[in-house]
């Protein structure tokens, strides 16, 4: 049971990382790779606020969400101002670079990792509330954009992907509606980072390195970018799989390699036959 | 006349071309100035300075008294500069009514902040957005056309479409970058109308249209440009007249 739970747990936060994420490079149009390093940024601040001030789950969770906004603003703002396409430059330093900085300072544990974060919940019904709350968030953060992206800020954030240039030209601040998307994307992997770090009660860099970012953006790209139910099922896809394929018995030394094949090759296949994905977006971005 | 819009001593070069060579225009409430001159002669580009798509080498724009030719194209836009382009920009994944709905200079959508915390005066902006652009729609015979994909739409009324929104905008100088330009039939008479109305509202229009009839029956002044220069300035019939635009314009 607690592996199912713990699998749950793992689907709400990939539920708030691929949903976030869709926001910004499927609705948003911005191309970043940097969304893992927010994922971290969330958890490495929710359980060192945990660990050295005790400071609740609930404030420590949101704090590292909110410190996840604010961080991406410090990456976007002058990235966008020069010119679009240097955010996936400055995104891969931003990745490349903090992750390189939690690796080699001291207070985050370094490359052994940050351990004994507080568990926030006790009792034998932890994993089956840890998995309610992850989910619950999950679902809040699809409905919340789907929200968003379906009133008047969504029609801004179709406009400024659909001509950039005309929408500056009828007074709409592009380059603030850019901060915001991804501010707004990058605080809610924050608060993931959050319920990772309390539920795991230990965090390793590796896990927020490049490869998470492949993995978001294949559940993106799989279910449907610019869509709302898309990462949805994107989300359960990619985590379902690895398990379904555990029934073929391989040993460990072949498993690892043989799901990253299994990604690319969906990723490859979706990119052909199908590259709106399995939910196809409304306004499809040409 | 009140003023709207004035250029003193503009210039802008790009490279070894002057796209703009001391330009000094105004235009004023109820004045709908035509631009005319061939190809290449910089109007599009005057276009681009005073709305801010490109910056001045020299000069300066004033609207309305307060100087302008500093600020960056979305504050320009707000302070009162609506413009249409020539090959239309339009947001072809979204209808003709929300190309319109998000085209206001003041947009509370535009903070996710007010989106998020007050939804029941986004619903009320909306829904007054959405009756101010059906009226615009209506007024160019575009009603029917409002929850249409705009890249459905056949040219002609695309480019209606795209004054639409300039009027949606609602900025006191209204720039038209060749507004006829594949309009036919009864349209051509209802954008004279529409921009006769504006002018008569207090706006300041001005039309770059290679038309010259549409000019003729509507501009109450012209100016001549060619190489970045402005040639001769007056009357639509005394530009017509002149015997410098016959030779530079129709080669004759």
């Amino acid at each position: 049971m607690n592996y199912i739970n713990s699998i749950l747990v793992l689907a709400g936060i990939y539920l708030v990382l691929s949903s976030s994420f869709d926001l910004i490079i499927g609705y948003g149009g911005l191309i970043s790779i940097a969304h893992p390093i927010f994922y971290a940024i969330g958890a490495y601040t929710a359980g060192l606020l945990a660990i050295v001030w005790h400071v609740p789950a609930i404030p420590a969770i949101l704090s590292g969400g909110v410190l996840a906004a604010v961080a991406s603003v410090a990456m976007s703002l002058p990235a966008i101002r020069v010119a679009g396409d240097y955010l996936l430059i400055a995104s891969i330093g931003f990745q490349l670079g903090l992750l390189q900085i939690i690796k080699n300072v001291e207070f985050t544990g370094g490359d052994a990792g940050l351990s004994d974060i507080p568990p926030a919940i006790t009792g034998p019904s932890r994993a089956a509330l840890f998995a309610a709350i992850s989910l619950s968030l999950g679902v809040l953060v699809v409905l919340l954009i789907r929200w968003i992206v379906r009133g008047p800020y969504g029609a801004i954030i179709t406009a400024m992907r659909d001509d950039e240039l005309a929408l500056l030209a009828l007074g709409r601040n592009v380059t603030r509606i850019k901060v915001v998307i991804l501010a707004v994307g990058s605080g809610l992997a924050g608060l993931a980072g959050g319920i990772y770090a309390f539920y795991y009660q230990y965090l390793s860099p590796s896990q927020f390195d490049v490869l998470q970012s492949a993995a978001i953006l294949t559940m993106v790209v799989i279910g449907g970018m610019g869509t709302a139910l898309g990462p949805v099922i994107g989300t359960f896809l990619l985590l379902g799989l690895p398990q379904a394929i555990t029934f073929l018995q391989l040993p460990p030394s072949v498993m690892a390699p043989f799901q990253g094949i299994l990604f690319c090759v969906l990723v490859l296949l979706f990119i052909l036959v199908r590259p709106q994905g399995i939910i196809a977006a409304r306004r499809p971005h040409t | 006349m009140t003023e709207v819009i004035r250029l003193e001593g503009v210039h802008k070069r790009f490279g070894g071309i002057v796209v703009a060579e001391n330009i000094n225009l105004a235009i004023g409430q109820g004045d709908i100035l035509g631009l005319i001159g061939p190809n290449g002669a910089g109007k599009t580009s005057l276009f681009n300075l005073i709305s801010g798509v490109v910056s001045l080498d020299a000069g300066s724009i004033f609207l309305a008294g307060q100087r302008i030719d500093s600020m960056p194209l979305y504050r320009r836009a707000r302070a009162g500069i609506s413009r249409t382009w020539q090959h239309m920009r339009l947001f072809h994944t979204m209808t003709a009514m929300e190309n319109l709905s998000v085209a206001p200079r003041v947009y509370g959508g535009e903070s996710l902040l007010k989106v998020l915390l007050s939804p029941g005066a986004m619903r009320r902006e909306q829904a007054a957005l959405q009756e101010r652009g059906r009226a615009i729609l209506r007024r160019l015979g575009l009603a029917d056309m409002a929850d249409k994909l705009v890249s459905e739409l056949p040219f002609g009324q695309q480019k209606l479409i795209g004054f639409a929104r300039a009027l949606m905008h609602g900025g006191e100088c209204l720039l038209l970058d060749e507004p006829m330009a594949g309009v036919e039939g009864h349209a051509y008479e209802t954008m004279q109308s529409v921009v006769r109305e504006e002018a008569a509202d207090g706006r300041a229009v001005c039309v770059v249209e290679h038309n010259i009839s549409f000019i003729k029956d509507l501009c109450t002044s012209a100016v001549f440009m060619a190489n970045g220069r402005i040639i001769q300035a007056g009357t639509v019939d005394e530009l017509l007249a002149s015997s410098v635009l016959a030779e530079l314009y129709f080669g004759v």
